[in-house]
């Protein structure tokens, strides 16, 4: 499903260069999940951006369905974020003049389908991750817990073939973090790819793959039997 | 303020060069506004005010009140002889009449005479005690008492300096020609009259104590030939003179007017301060609907940068959460924030009123250009006017910022990571000033285009004759002409090369010349019957102005009956033509059921033609009926008319190098129809300009409030930005929310804009006979081009927000 090649991503500040990412080579194939891994400023976050095209290489290739996007026009992009993928945040990054609902809802706003369709998306995906019962609270009114359910919601109701997840346990405890897990690992039973950066050991043994990256570089990749 | 809230200050300042540059800038161009138009205001509502004692001088106007008249108002003059009388029925009575030298009546002028040859002086004939009402200040010699003597003058600073040089003029002899030609020896030298005055007078010699030959009308009543000015103790002494002048007229006046004359002709004394502005004649109050209008221009320009201040101010208080939160950790009191944000506003508004200052002192020069006006800043004026405005605007700016910055909870915001933006609240409030400014400067988008479309339409109008190839010749009403004289003049620009024809007429398009109306009575009580506006016309006038016949024929030399010459015939029946709207007036449906018909009844007047309308007057009086009388051998006090083609201001070398050739005594006075047309709109065109330039400003100001908001709204979106944007928002997407985010106040400006504007356009349109309909599109104009500027506005940071990698976006905090 995706393969990046030879990928590179440095940053420019005044004077200093520095570089993210040093020549990945990574594939993930469709129906994976896998757990990036590694200390804090090695890659890991950038890797995901790339992967979730809101940030660009440098230089490299990347393949998305035998697609190479790597320098495809930002539109085409979107349509690409809007139609095939779907993010969960570490600080769950919704909206606060929204409510819960509208907030899933946001997934949908850049498609074009029937309202009613639209409302009955958005209540199964809240159903899905039991968040129904706030669907008109604000963000600042649930607990992390339930603002991470809802973000989730708001990743899957666009029905996404690949699911991009940033820590998406750092800012919970460990029931919440343990029940958002659930969530990811039934999705990705009911087929969606996932790629999920994370810290914890534990939450990175549920994926079927671990990448271990530091300084830029992906230093190995464990596979587990499923 | 103490030294560490200073350098909050100016590091506030300086942190965001843009955002000091919007709020100061912005409020400084709304101040000076401000001050130009208040500069405009007090100048006009000046005038008068410096003469010693302006307070108890009236002047007195002549009202005809006639049931059904055109010429129904109030005139800025009297009959010559009304102050003899007053004073003979009134003894003690103080006043003094001013005979010429009031542009407001008209160019009454005299001359000066030096080698034969005349020029245009502001000569004024006034009584003995004029300096008993106007107490001008003396540069040399006497001004009470002097003009006892008949023969004594009294000059102006400046007009002695241009007769007689350095040389001292006490005792000189000068010559001056107001009726004839006559010699004066100077008595004594006045200050020059300042600018914001009505009166111009550069000459003062005595007015006749008997009338001069050619003043006919000196006792007539309802004439209004001389500015007659009285002087009262106090506003009761006046309103008791007021009282008494009822039964005064109805005892003098009865000789015109009949038994009860006061119930048609009044004499209303009018405050000198109030007299610029008070309304001439059958005109509307234009002039002070300009100058309110230009007020509150000023005004509302100063609140739009007020607004845009208090906007950004509170929009970046937010901003400041932090430093309040720490503030108020190490003891600082709420009154004391609010003390500092409050000092802060002040001095950032003192900034902006010195930059206004200088705004205003550079843009003078300009909108003197513009406006013809030729304003200067007092200083002793500004600089308390604007600490008042720096104080007000400071407290009331600087007050809901502080209000908001200092309620901040500081737990909340030390504890979270985001500052706090006023909330929703914050940002309805924001959002209705944004539709306070943008309604504002809408209005005024509106009121341009409406002025400078009904200033095009006048310009344009089809006024019954070509303006165009035409020059008028004032000057050849002067009674100092004799017939002969103003035959061979006429004569001699018949020759010319290029002229085409040469006629006469009592008036001439721009309003110069002599206004008469005639009832024609009707079979019933005497007296009563529709009025037409007489024109006397001489030989070639048709011929000269070429209007459209509609009936009938025009006058001819070879009917004995067309000839209106001696008005001792007039008894005996003479022929006339009418105007459309007299057909109308007399009540007659076709023009060919006119043809033939005689009308009035002691005079009986045939109608031998119909002409559709000769414009020659101001639209903002309304058009009247007119008949034409034939006087060919009463063309001297006639205006000349010169049909010519080529080069008008060679045309106009030439009749005036004839003109001095042979009427010598007599100053030129003559000019193109068109610009004496022009001059009927003079003051509207300036003001239209003026208006048009507090326009700009005030959208100028609003799109730099808008700008500023659009800025600052992108910056706190930038993570919502993110967020849309890796949800599967394209750029267009995004640019298309953030511009419908502002284009929402925009358009709720509009429903403020229109009933404002519709309301003043129909008050300013109200004033012209002549005007356009308030058609939507205008407002559907001006609503078109401020949404337009408002989308350019917000459009440049939206592509960049739009633009921005979602990635960066999503970090940003």
């Amino acid at each position: 499903m995706i393969e990046l090649n030879a990928i590179h991503r440095a940053y420019r500040s005044d004077e200093v260069e520095t570089t993210a990412l040093a020549d990945i080579d990574l594939s993930v194939q469709a129906g994976e999940f896998v757990a990036i891994m590694g200390p804090s400023g090695c890659g890991k976050s950038t890797l995901l951006n790339i992967l979730g095209t809101i940030d660009r290489p440098t230089s490299g290739t990347y393949l998305f369905e035998g697609e190479d996007i790597a320098k495809a026009p930002e539109a085409q992009l979107a349509k690409l974020r809007r139609d095939r993928l779907g993010f969960v945040f570490q600080s769950f990054n919704l909206i606060d003049e929204l409510t819960i609902a509208e907030n899933v809802a946001l997934a949908l706003a850049y498609r074009s389908m029937p309202a009613r369709e639209k409302r009955e998306r958005v209540d199964a995906a809240m159903d899905r991750v039991g968040i129904a019962h706030r669907r008109n609270h604000h963000p600042h009114q649930l607990s992390g817990g339930q603002q991470q359910r809802a973000a989730i919601a708001r990743a899957i109701v666009g029905e996404p073939k690949l699911i991009l997840a940033d820590e998406p346990t750092g800012n919970l405890d460990t029931e919440n973090g343990a029940q958002v897990m659930d969530i990811l690992t039934r999705l990705n039973a009911d087929g969606a790819t996932i790629v999920m950066v994370t810290h914890s050991p534990a939450h990175a043994d549920i994926a079927r793959r671990t990448v271990h990256m530091l300084d830029g570089r992906i230093l190995s990749a464990v596979r587990r039997a499923a | 303020m103490p030294r560490l809230a200073w350098i909050a200050l100016y590091r506030s300042l300086t942190r965001d060069k843009l955002y000091a540059a919007l709020t100061i800038g912005g409020l400084a161009v709304g101040i000076a506004t401000f001050l130009v138009l208040a500069l405009y205001v007090r100048f006009e509502t000046s005038y008068e005010r410096w003469i010693p004692r302006s307070d108890r001088i009236y002047r007195v106007d002549t009202a005809v009140q006639f049931p059904g008249s055109p010429f129904n108002g109030a005139y800025p003059a009297t009959m010559a002889g009304l102050f003899e009388m007053m004073r003979e029925d009134f003894p003690g009575l103080i006043g003094t009449r001013i005979r010429g030298g009031d542009r407001a009546i008209g160019e009454r002028g005299g001359a000066v005479l030096r080698g034969g040859v005349a020029t245009t002086e502001d000569v004024a004939q006034v009584d003995p005690s004029f300096f008993d009402v106007f107490a001008l200040p003396m540069v040399q010699g006497a001004g009470a008492g002097a003009l006892a003597d008949p023969t004594a003058a009294l000059l102006s600073r400046s007009a002695a300096r241009r007769y007689f040089g350095s040389a001292d003029p006490i005792g000189q002899t000068i010559t001056v020609s107001m009726d004839a030609p006559a010699n004066y020896h100077v008595v004594g030298v006045f200050e020059d009259l300042p600018k914001n005055s009505e009166l111009h007078l550069a000459i003062l010699i005595p007015i006749p104590k008997t009338p001069p030959p050619s003043e006919w009308t000196w006792y007539k009543w309802g004439t209004a030939s001389v500015a007659t000015f009285l002087r009262f103790e106090t506003p009761e002494a006046a309103r008791a003179f007021a009282a008494k002048l009822p039964p005064f007229i109805d005892r003098r006046a009865k000789v015109d007017f009949g038994p009860g004359a006061s119930r048609w002709l009044s004499q209303p004394l009018v405050p000198i301060a109030d007299t610029h502005l008070k309304p001439m004649g059958s005109e509307s109050a234009s002039r002070q609907l300009m100058v309110a209008t230009l007020g509150t221009i000023g005004l509302l320009t100063l609140l739009i940068g007020i607004v845009n201040y208090v906007n950004l101010a509170t929009a970046r208080a937010g901003l400041r959460a932090r430093e309040v939160a720490l503030r108020k950790v190490v003891g600082a009191s709420r009154a004391a924030l609010i003390g500092q944000f409050l000092g802060e506003a002040i001095a950032a508004v003192a900034i902006a009123a010195l930059l206004g200052l200088m705004l205003a002192e550079v843009g003078l020069p300009l909108v003197n250009a513009a406006g013809g006006t030729s304003l200067a800043m007092p200083y002793g004026w500004a600089l308390p006017l604007l600490a008042g405005v720096t104080l007000v605007v400071g407290l009331a700016g600087g007050f809901y910022p502080a209000l908001v910055l200092s309620r901040f909870p500081a737990a909340t915001v030390l504890a979270s990571a985001r500052a706090p933006g006023g909330g929703n609240a914050g940002a309805r409030l924001r959002e209705a000033l944004v539709v306070l400014q943008f309604g504002l400067a809408i209005a005024f988008l509106i009121g341009t285009v409406v002025m400078a479309v009904q200033m095009r339409h006048l310009r344009a109008a089809d006024l019954g004759f070509r303006r165009e190839g035409l020059i008028t010749i004032a000057s050849l009403a002067d009674p100092k002409i004799g017939q002969d004289q103003a035959r061979t003049m006429l004569r001699a620009l018949q020759a010319l090369p290029g002229v085409q024809s040469v006629g006469t007429a009592n008036i001439a398009p721009g309003g110069e010349g002599t206004s008469n109306i005639d009832i024609v009575e009707q079979p019933g009580p005497p007296g009563t019957g529709p009025m037409l506006r007489l024109v006397s016309v001489g030989p070639g006038f048709f011929d000269t102005y070429r209007p459209r016949l509609l009936a009938g024929r025009l006058f001819d030399n070879a009917h004995a009956a067309d000839d209106s010459s001696d008005w001792k015939r007039w008894n005996l029946g003479r022929n006339v033509i009418l105007n459309r709207q007299a057909l109308a007036t007399l009540g007659f449906r076709t023009p060919e059921e006119a043809i033939g018909k005689t009308v009035g009844n002691p005079r009986p007047r045939t109608i031998i033609g119909v002409i559709d309308e000769l414009r020659f007057f101001s639209a903002r009086t309304a058009d009247t009926g007119s008949y034409y009388m034939y006087t060919p051998n009463a063309v001297y006090l006639h205006i000349g008319a010169v049909r010519f083609t080529g080069d008008p201001r060679a045309m106009l070398d030439k009749v005036e190098e004839s003109w001095r050739r042979i009427i010598p005594q007599v100053p030129f006075r003559g000019d193109t129809a068109d610009h004496r047309l022009a001059d009927l709109y003079r003051e509207d065109e300036r003001a239209t300009r003026l208006v048009g330039i507090g326009t700009g400003l005030a959208v100028l100001i609003g799109c730099v409030g808008l700008w500023g908001l659009a800025a600052f709204s992108t910056a706190r979106r930038v993570k919502e930005i993110g967020i849309r944007k890796a949800l599967g928002a394209s750029a267009s997407d995004v640019v298309r929310l953030l511009v419908g985010q502002f284009l929402r106040p925009v358009l709720l400006a509009n429903l403020l804009a229109w009933p404002l504007a519709w309301f003043a356009a129909r008050t300013w349109l109200a004033g012209f006979g002549d005007r356009i309909a308030l058609s939507p599109l205008y407002f559907l104009g001006a609503s078109l081009i401020a949404t337009a500027i408002a989308v350019v506005t917000v459009l440049g940071q939206s592509l960049r927000a739009s633009r921005a990698a979602p990635a960066w976006a999503l970090r940003h905090e």
